[in-house]
């Protein structure tokens, strides 16, 4: 199972005023509320967040079929960076996913899976060629007969981001 | 208020938000907010603050789960206001 986000910084500023009142208490727990208010750069801190909440829902819809809004209930725990790449877990319910995030100036990206070993099975797609939706949920393909790879597609602004297990 | 008072409100409460035109033009109760009218997920926290402002209710986090397309939008607007 596989789930990824992309947020273009430049175009989340333009599109997104984080600190509009009531944003912060409808997406982000008490505790994150606090990682972002107590961060060196509170608005990296919140798309940093935010995309691991996205990436961690993706897997959520693809394994439960249920679809909503409830960032809340997607809590982001640990974080922790090591190599530049920040290392997390997102917790909805009973189920554990575990995130790795990529901060640039121009975007954040997140790759959530379910198996923390799953990291190193991840592959990047260069177009959506061979990927079949279903129920809005897209799996790759080889061949027509293949067994289906689990995949993840993720656009916002300039970025597109396709990643498959 | 009437149904159609209130698709034309939400109209105008989305429309900042809206990267689809074509279904923005042909929206009907039955229209998804993400699949239909490509609203960032991101921004639906703000179709919800506005419609909060707009009709001075407050949208609950349950209520919020369902904010996915106009009638669900819809009937969470008549479920608050009746409450008040």
């Amino acid at each position: 199972m596989i789930g990824n986000d992309i947020v273009d910084l430049a175009l989340a500023q333009k599109e997104s005023n984080w600190k509009r009142k009531g944003f912060l208490d409808k997406i982000f727990t008490k505790n994150e509320q606090f990682q972002i208010l107590n961060a060196q750069n509170p608005e990296i801190m919140v798309w940093n967040l935010w995309s691991r909440k996205e990436a961690a829902y993706k897997i959520y819809n693809r394994q439960t079929q249920i679809r909503g809004y409830f960032p809340l209930q997607l809590e982001c725990f640990d974080l922790e960076i090591i190599d530049g790449i920040t290392f997390g877990k997102v917790v909805i319910k009973e189920d554990i996913y575990f995130t790795k995030t990529a901060i640039t100036p121009q975007f954040i990206h997140t790759i959530a899976v379910e198996d923390v070993l799953d990291f190193v099975k991840i592959t990047t797609l260069e177009n959506q060629k061979n990927i079949l939706k279903n129920n809005g949920i897209p799996n790759y393909f080889e061949k027509e007969s293949s067994v289906p790879r689990p995949t993840s597609i993720s656009h916002h602004g300039r970025f597109e981001q396709i990643v498959m297990i | 208020m009437s149904r159609e008072e209130t698709i034309l409100k939400l109209k105008t409460i989305v429309k900042p938000y809206i990267q689809n035109e074509e279904a923005f033009e042909s929206l009907t109760e039955s229209t998804d907010f993400i699949n239909d009218l490509k609203i960032n997920s991101a921004n639906l926290v703000d179709v919800i603050l506005d419609i909060e402002e707009e009709y001075d209710i407050v949208i609950d986090n349950q209520s919020m789960e369902r904010m996915l397309d106009v009638k669900s939008a819809m009937e969470i607007i008549e479920t608050k206001l009746s409450e008040k």
